[in-house]
């Protein structure tokens, strides 16, 4: 089974050189067809992979033969543990489902959208199978080249300086996880996760170390759109084309939280970085990403910025599962992470038969245009419904994971905050779905002018064929629920946080017992979704009906709310330079929280 | 202490490379040995950097201006193409002969002396400006039409991912070397790192070919004109 | 060497920040990320230093004879591939917003603003 995991890679990677190098000789939509079946069967691997290392513990597949020396890594491995192959298997399905979305988009470029999805396929999978720090690099960076390029790629001004500032942003993070790789290698003179984490355990953790650890972290902030680092992320997603969006709301943005996740328990979990000042680090950072991004999501009328927004607000809750450091809250972030990334795609789908079929994506200016789309009216609605927090489906499994992990480390009081920020972006997502699909809040009028430029995307493609993908995301996002996902994944989230057996595994060829799984959630609480869905269709209530209010009530309104909308609004302003500042700002925050501790 | 001023914990990684690497892969360039097969799976990612950036950067240009307008000359946009002297002609004939054929000696010496595919393929990727320099735009874009160089492009990237799928095919891991060593110090051995280097320097001067075609085709007007 | 091979890549990266920051041009900002892009390429090369030791080369000089990190030299060749991509992916957005706005100024360029 170990030779199906460089596969999952190589694949890709050797069918996206095919497709460039016949570029001119493949046949219209083959390019389509040969994408989405390479996705499937790498998709069908990694399912393999998962289930052998559920089985057998974590599988480790040294690249050329280099195995260890006397307990010393020489080459690169990956190791495969059943969290890193499911969220491989995951990603290639979500791209599976955005290939045949895409089916007939990219006819113009001569399958060289197709290889560049390719290429992002293979990267992620690396990215999530790999047990090097340096390879764990190379694979983020690959993503980056091909996100960046993906981005600009409809070449209207507005997609070219999103591309740009993207792109200046996403350097400097992968200027500083090098820079972190470069101390962690100085001081520990290893980059296999395994061999780091054998050096740094037992050693107090000095500034060397806690800063290669801030610099790697906010690297990965910085792709994982956390608060102050997430500010281009809505200039990219809303520009990026519909099924690009797809792959970076759904999966490029959570992963990078995954690859977070990934560095503590594989190298930082015995380095003695205090876990008194982390957690609460973590947990606020999170905390703090879910509000601005809900509250900022509210604000949008153009429907891929409030979901890029909204992807935002849903990334601190996963920070607060992974940052809780328990293997409980870690199971219920990765069960969210699944959950999120197939109903925001969905949602991103929609977004893309609204920029096909009725030419426009500002909600404002489509008030009434999806009244000839039912079902993908219906499928917005639910997506919205279950970011709002239905108590159905795999993110809702996830939340409950996570409120547990909270209460069991004293942050009881976040759940209820947790939820109505996903009732903010829910409340977004409903208000576009009333205004767009039936027609409901006020005519627009001469000064709701969209700001933004006139777009289409490629349209004369089947609405059907685009429904697909979105029936089956949203499907797969209520049926898993009936299988045992749930009580796969905590075994997963426990053979992730076994840093020691992974060690010995790697390293020593240890065989491996399996660690005890976190508990489940036994008893649902009802709290949440109530507080989540009363905020979401209160709100959305409200806006939709602001027209029917007195005006003096919508006046006071505005006045007692307006500075905090403005001020974030004025905060999100498109230049670059203010966003590194922001982010270098968030740097400093978090190296200096965990140098006093 | 380490001689860089971290307190360091271990060297054993940089101290069994230096010790073994020649003995183990008849190479005496530890570097090179070191991006082509103790950490090969790297540089394939990292090819793969190089490669997504050019298909990219051709999506970003070529598509805008049209795939047809790029294979015709052009002239830039309200400005006269500033003609070359014969100084300059004369010059960069004999220079490019010259700076291929040390392009090629830096690629083919990758195992022994400093230097590699992506140095040897940037020398000659840059070597092509010179034949835009020596012999015009017009002999330049003949001698490298696009729909021939983007086919060797992706073969010198596939290749490298084929010789890994090669070593599994042959019950190995994947970028395992299958080839024999030969003899240290030879410009035949090391067993692969010679022909995945010169597959590498097929990707980078081809990619660097086409990025430099494509810049200097954004100048240009799309129709055709008078050259020179 | 010391702690003072750590000063010039913190330099340059704070510089190279300080002129994305301030920058009022996207060719001078590419230009500001090649700076902040060296001070890793310094970074890696003075974590591998030793003091006295030549290159991890053996062809003219023999095996055990005193020689530098190889592996960080084999990360910064990454690195500089890496630094090449992203510059030449930002240069050609950059040429293509100028063709469409005819200005290169962050202040002015702000997407999906009026």
């Amino acid at each position: 089974m170990d030779f199906l995991a460089p596969l999952t890679v190589a694949l890709p990677l050797v069918v996206a050189a095919i497709l460039i190098g016949g570029a001119h000789l493949w046949p219209s939509q083959w390019p389509d067809a040969v994408a989405a079946l390479t996705a499937a069967t790498v998709a069908i691997m990694a399912v393999f992979l998962a289930g052998a290392a559920a089985k057998a513990g974590p599988l480790v597949y040294w690249f050329g033969g280099w195995t260890p020396r006397h307990g010393i890594a020489i080459g690169i491995a990956f190791v495969v543990d059943p969290a890193g192959a499911g969220c491989a298997a995951f990603v290639a399905v979500i791209f599976c489902a955005s290939f045949v979305f895409s089916w007939g988009y990219f006819d113009q470029v001569h399958a060289r959208y197709h290889a560049l999805m390719l290429i992002f396929l293979a990267a992620m999978a690396g990215f999530a199978l790999t047990g090097d720090l340096f390879n764990f690099f190379v694979f983020f960076e690959l993503m980056s080249t091909v996100a960046f390029a993906l981005t600009g790629y409809r070449l209207e001004a507005s997609a070219l300086e999103g591309a740009l500032n993207f792109t200046v942003t996403n350097a400097i993070g992968s200027f500083l996880m090098l820079a972190g790789i470069g101390l962690l290698y100085g001081r520990t003179g290893a980059l296999n996760f395994a061999q780091l984490s054998r050096a740094l355990s037992g050693h107090s953790a000095d500034g060397l170390v806690i800063l290669a650890f801030a610099l790697l972290i906010g690297a990965l902030f910085i792709k994982g759109a956390i608060v102050p680092f997430h500010f281009w992320i809505a200039d990219a997603h809303s520009v990026a084309p519909s099924p690009v969006c797809v792959i970076f709301s759904g999966i490029i943005v959570p992963i990078a939280i995954f690859g977070a996740a990934r560095l503590y328990w594989s190298v930082f979990a015995g380095s003695g970085i205090a876990q008194a000042q982390l957690r609460p680090l973590l947990v606020w950072l999170g905390t703090a990403t879910a509000v601005t991004g809900g509250l900022v999501a509210l604000m949008q009328r153009d429907v891929k910025r409030l979901l890029a927004f909204s992807t935002v607000s849903h990334m601190g809750v996963l920070l607060v599962g992974v940052g809780l450091l328990s293997a409980g809250g870690l199971a219920g972030g990765m069960l969210y992470l699944l959950g999120h990334g197939l109903v925001k795609g969905a949602l991103f789908m929609v977004g893309g038969i609204l920029l096909a079929s009725c030419a426009g994506i500002d909600e404002i200016e489509l008030r009434g245009a999806g009244k000839a789309f039912p079902l993908t009216g219906i499928a917005y609605a639910l997506g919205g419904l279950l970011l709002a927090g239905l108590p159905v489906g795999l993110e809702h499994q996830g939340r409950e994971l996570i409120d547990a992990a909270a209460e069991a480390h004293g942050y009881a009081f976040l759940a209820p905050i947790l939820s109505a920020t996903g009732g903010l972006t829910g409340a977004g997502i409903l208000r576009g779905a009333g205004r767009i699909f039936l027609a409901l809040g006020p005519e627009p009028g001469e000064e709701q002018q969209s700001p933004s430029e006139e777009e289409r995307e490629q349209q004369d493609r089947p609405v059907w064929l685009m429904l697909l993908p979105i029936g089956a995301m949203l499907a797969c996002e209520l049926m898993l629920q009936a299988f045992p996902t749930e009580a796969a994944v905590r075994v997963a989230a426990a053979s992730f946080t076994a840093t020691g057996s992974v060690v010995a595994t790697v390293l020593d060829g240890a065989t491996w017992s399996p660690p005890p799984a976190p508990p489940g959630v036994t008893e649902t609480q009802m709290m949440g979704p109530i507080i989540g869905l009363s905020v979401a269709l209160g709100i959305a209530a409200l806006e939709l009906g602001r027209h029917h209010f007195p005006r003096n009530l919508v006046r006071v309104a505005d006045l007692a709310l307006g500075w905090l909308f403005s001020a974030l609004d004025r905060l999100h302003n498109g230049i670059v330079g203010d966003y590194v500042a922001w982010l270098m700002l968030g740097l400093l925050v978090i190296g200096g929280v965990l140098a006093i501790g | 202490m380490g001689a860089s001023g971290i307190r360091t914990l271990s060297r054993s990684l940089c101290d069994i490379l230096n010790a073994v690497g020649t003995s183990e892969r008849h190479g005496t360039n530890i570097v090179t040995l070191v991006n082509f097969d103790y950490r090969g799976f790297d540089t394939l990612g990292e090819e793969y950097i190089l490669f997504a950036a050019v298909i990219g950067a051709v999506l970003l240009m070529r598509t805008h201006r049209g795939e047809k307008t790029s294979a015709r000359p052009g002239k830039v946009s309200e400005q006269p193409v500033p003609l070359r002297t014969d100084a300059v002609a004369l010059g960069s004939r004999p220079a490019l002969g010259l700076t291929l054929i040390f392009g090629m000696y830096v690629v083919l010496h990758a195992q022994l002396t400093p230097g590699g595919g992506f140095q040897g393929g940037a020398i000659i990727g840059s070597a092509t400006l010179l034949l835009y320099l020596g012999f015009g735009y017009r002999t330049w874009r003949q001698v490298m039409p696009t729909a021939v160089l983007d086919p060797v492009e992706a073969f010198g990237a596939g290749a490298f991912v084929v010789a890994g799928l090669a070593a599994m095919a042959a019950g190995a891991p994947f970028l395992t070397n299958l080839l024999p060593l030969g003899k240290t110090g030879s410009v035949i051995s090391a067993g692969e790192i010679p022909l995945i280097n010169i597959a590498v320097a097929i990707a980078v001067s081809t990619g660097f070919a086409v990025l430099f075609v494509e810049y200097l085709e954004e100048t240009r007007e799309p129709d055709a004109g008078d050259e020179e | 060497m010391n702690h003072a091979a750590f000063l010039l890549p913190a330099w340059l990266f704070v510089i190279g920040l300080y002129g994305i920051i301030t920058s009022r041009h996207f060719v001078h900002l590419i230009g500001c990320l090649t700076v902040v892009q060296s001070s890793t390429y310094v970074l890696l090369l003075s974590v591998g230093y030793r003091t006295g030791a030549g290159a991890p080369i053996f062809a003219d000089h023999p095996v055990g004879s005193p020689a530098v990190d190889p592996v960080v030299q084999a990360l910064v060749l990454t690195d500089i591939v890496v630094g090449a991509t992203v510059t030449a992916l930002l240069l050609a957005l950059a040429l293509q917003v100028h063709k469409r706005k005819g200005t290169l100024d962050p202040q002015r360029l702000r997407p999906l603003r009026p």
